[in-house]
């Protein structure tokens, strides 16, 4: 059973993901801020984080470029309401990028390509 | 003989009154002189022959009066004379004075040069004028330091003088008329008829011995005459001319050379005197002014154009300005706004999933829950289209086949079209360069103006084709089976605003943002009677995009 970090600043967001989430069958713990995520990621494993980009006065890409920098292992999705990050070098750092939706499909979707992915990586050695 | 004796005198001086015919200078008109002998004696007896005949008898008569009535005879006549002469010379100044006075108004009312000139040039050639033959205008050329020929009239044979001059004389203009005939009927042809003297007719400034030039520094007309046999005159000048005697008038307006007139009678050969001299002079200042200040007004009016031009353009580019500021604002807006609405919509719309997922089909509540996601998708999507409006202002260009980019644009709306009925029909250019573009947004904004055009329509033909211009390429799409009023293409173009025709007019305000944003021009044509033509102008060259700053901002 995989685990997941879902990062949001709105409380209705993580209740959303961890909701859907969990009914995929994924573990899943949420994190309101920068702080709170760092805190977990510090305590627990994760196979894989879901960030939000806009984190109140916060900002998501400088999270995952500390999850980048700290843990190469763990792949990041990050969402957003903006489409325009798509196009931000920064967040070309990330393993996917998914458009913040109520229907939660895509990001279902996206969760599974990057942890199949990771898992031949594992395979493969690398 | 004794005078007392003479009592049969030829004249009628000696008798109250007459009757017709007993005075042979006494006619019709002359009829109260009969019975007024003073006045007849005064008019009449002084000048006629039967008169001077008695005066022969009364000087014969050895009266010692004779020799005294005599002298005072013979200058009472050179009184009258002198009397006489005076009055014509009156007369004459009197006819000029006016003539001058009509001149004046007629060059005081215009500001048009080529009136002017024809005023000027008529009233030196027109027999109520001067009534010199021909007449040439030269204008001083300021910055080549030139005198050249600009304007002539007058017959070149004596055949076309006669028909001219009768033409004139049966007309009986005032110097007005004779000037608005000349401008408006014969102006052009003048200039033609004498372009080869015209053409030739050029002094430099600083020729300090021509002729020209030293009535211009003298500041007073110069009477030619002998001229091919003179030695300070250019022989060629006066062969060009044609004729050995012309008149030099210099025009000046305060220390400014203006230009010069020439005038002869290469027709008539009549002698130029000093009186015509005189006569022309009087009016170079009026005609020198009235040209200079023509002039003046062409430059002005010139400069006003220019000013206009250049106003428009501001004017133009300033609607651009405020449009694309608009744009950049609407786009910050919408995407803040946008950002805002998203998450709880993104909340409704999942939860209200989650809870359909958990709601057995029979359950009435379920048609309540699906309209809730449905409505949620329809928001998110109306979201991602106000979003990418925002993306807009962020173009990334690179050389793209234009072709390429169309048929890019036709496979996205294939299935739409075909589902309307609607043919797509691509007349690719040839050998078209590369455009320098967005790709992306290009091909969104040709598929926009497509999914536009054919919605809410059926079976019908829309005709795309690409074409080489001089510095861009010009995608043009035509579209036959709409009428558009003007009010509403400048609704389509306009964000957030809805046609009757077209539905929401975001899509093509989004398109033209978009193009706007890498200075694509966009043209929309709706005439009247139908059919509306757009023309996408792809640049063919890299160049600096000036909306880029404002976006940025």
């Amino acid at each position: 059973m995989s685990r997941l970090l879902v990062v949001d600043d709105e409380a209705n967001i993580r209740l959303l993901y961890s909701e859907e989430l969990a009914d995929e069958g994924y573990t899943v713990e949420t994190a309101a801020n920068i702080a709170e995520a760092v805190e977990k990621l510090g305590q627990q494993s994760f196979d894989l984080a879901v960030l939000d980009i806009k984190l109140k006065n916060e900002s998501g890409i400088e999270l995952l470029q500390k999850i980048v920098k700290e843990r190469h292992d763990m792949p990041v999705i990050l969402c957003s309401a903006f489409s325009c990050y798509k196009d931000d070098f920064s967040a070309w750092l990330a393993d996917s990028y998914v458009v913040k939706s109520g229907d939660l499909t895509e990001l279902k979707e996206e969760i599974k390509r990057v942890l199949a992915k990771k898992s031949q990586r594992r395979a493969a050695g690398m | 003989m004794e005078i007392a004796a003479i009592t049969d005198w030829e004249c009628c001086w000696d008798r109250d009154s007459i009757a017709m015919g007993d005075c042979p200078n006494i006619g019709e008109g002359d009829e109260d002189l009969l019975s007024s002998r003073s006045r007849r004696i005064l008019e009449k007896c002084c000048e006629c022959e039967n008169f001077k005949r008695d005066m022969v008898r009364f000087r014969d008569s050895g009266h010692p009066l004779a020799p005294v009535f005599s002298i005072l005879h013979a200058d009472y006549r050179r009184q009258k004379t002198q009397i006489q002469s005076l009055a014509n010379f009156l007369d004459t100044k009197t006819l000029e004075v006016r003539f001058l006075h009509e001149l004046g108004s007629v060059l005081q009312s215009s500001v048009d040069l080529d009136e002017v000139l024809s005023v000027a040039l008529t009233a030196i050639t027109a027999g109520k004028g001067v009534g010199m033959n021909r007449a040439f205008l030269l204008l001083a050329d300021k910055e080549r330091h030139i005198l050249k020929g600009h304007l002539a009239i007058g017959p070149r044979s004596a055949e076309e003088a006669g028909r001219t001059w009768q033409e004139i004389e049966s007309g009986d203009q005032d110097l007005q008329g004779l000037s608005q005939l000349f401008l408006k009927d014969k102006l052009t042809a003048e200039r033609n008829k004498f372009h080869d003297i015209l053409e030739r007719l050029i002094v430099p400034l600083d020729d300090e011995q021509h002729i020209i030039s030293r009535a211009l520094e003298e500041r007073k007309p110069i009477l030619v005459t002998d001229a091919f046999h003179r030695q300070d005159l250019d022989i060629d000048f006066a062969r060009l001319l044609g004729v050995d005697t012309f008149l030099v008038l210099p025009l000046i307006t305060r220390n400014r050379r203006v230009g010069a007139i020439i005038a002869d009678n290469f027709i008539t050969h009549r002698t130029i005197t000093e009186q015509d001299m005189r006569s022309i002079e009087t009016f170079t200042f009026p005609v020198a002014f009235a040209i200079e200040r023509a002039s003046l007004y062409e430059r002005v009016q010139e400069e006003v154009d220019k000013l206009r031009q250049a106003n428009l353009r501001l004017q133009e580019q300033q609607e651009q300005l405020v449009r694309m500021e608009k744009m950049a604002l609407v786009g910050r807006i919408t995407s803040s706004i946008a950002h805002s609405i998203r998450n709880p919509l993104m909340v409704i719309g999942g939860f209200a999933r989650s809870i359909l997922k958990n709601t057995p089909d029979n359950d009435p509540k379920r048609t309540f829950i699906e309209s809730i996601v449905t409505e949620a998708r329809q928001l998110e999507e109306v979201l991602g289209e106000i979003l990418t409006y925002s993306d807009a202002l962020f173009p990334t260009c690179d050389f793209w086949d234009p072709n390429q980019l169309v048929e890019s644009s036709l496979r996205d709306v294939q299935e739409r079209a075909v589902a309307q009925d609607y043919t797509c029909r691509f007349h690719a250019g040839e050998q078209l360069p590369a455009v320098y573009i967005d790709f992306k947004q290009t091909t969104y904004c040709i598929r926009n103006i497509l999914l536009s055009t054919i919605d809410g329509l059926h079976n019908g033909f829309i005709d795309i084709s690409t074409r080489a211009e001089r510095d861009h390429v010009d995608v043009r799409i035509v579209d036959r089976n709409r009428t558009l009023s003007e009010d509403e293409l400048e609704a389509l173009l306009t964000p957030f605003t809805e046609t009757c025709e077209m539905g929401s007019g975001l899509n093509m305000a989004l398109s033209r943002s978009m193009l706007d944003k890498q200075n694509i021009p966009l043209v929309v044509v709706a005439p009247p009677e139908g059919g509306v033509t757009y023309t996408i102008k792809l640049p063919t060259r890299k160049e600096e995009q000036p909306h880029e700053q404002i976006a940025g901002s």
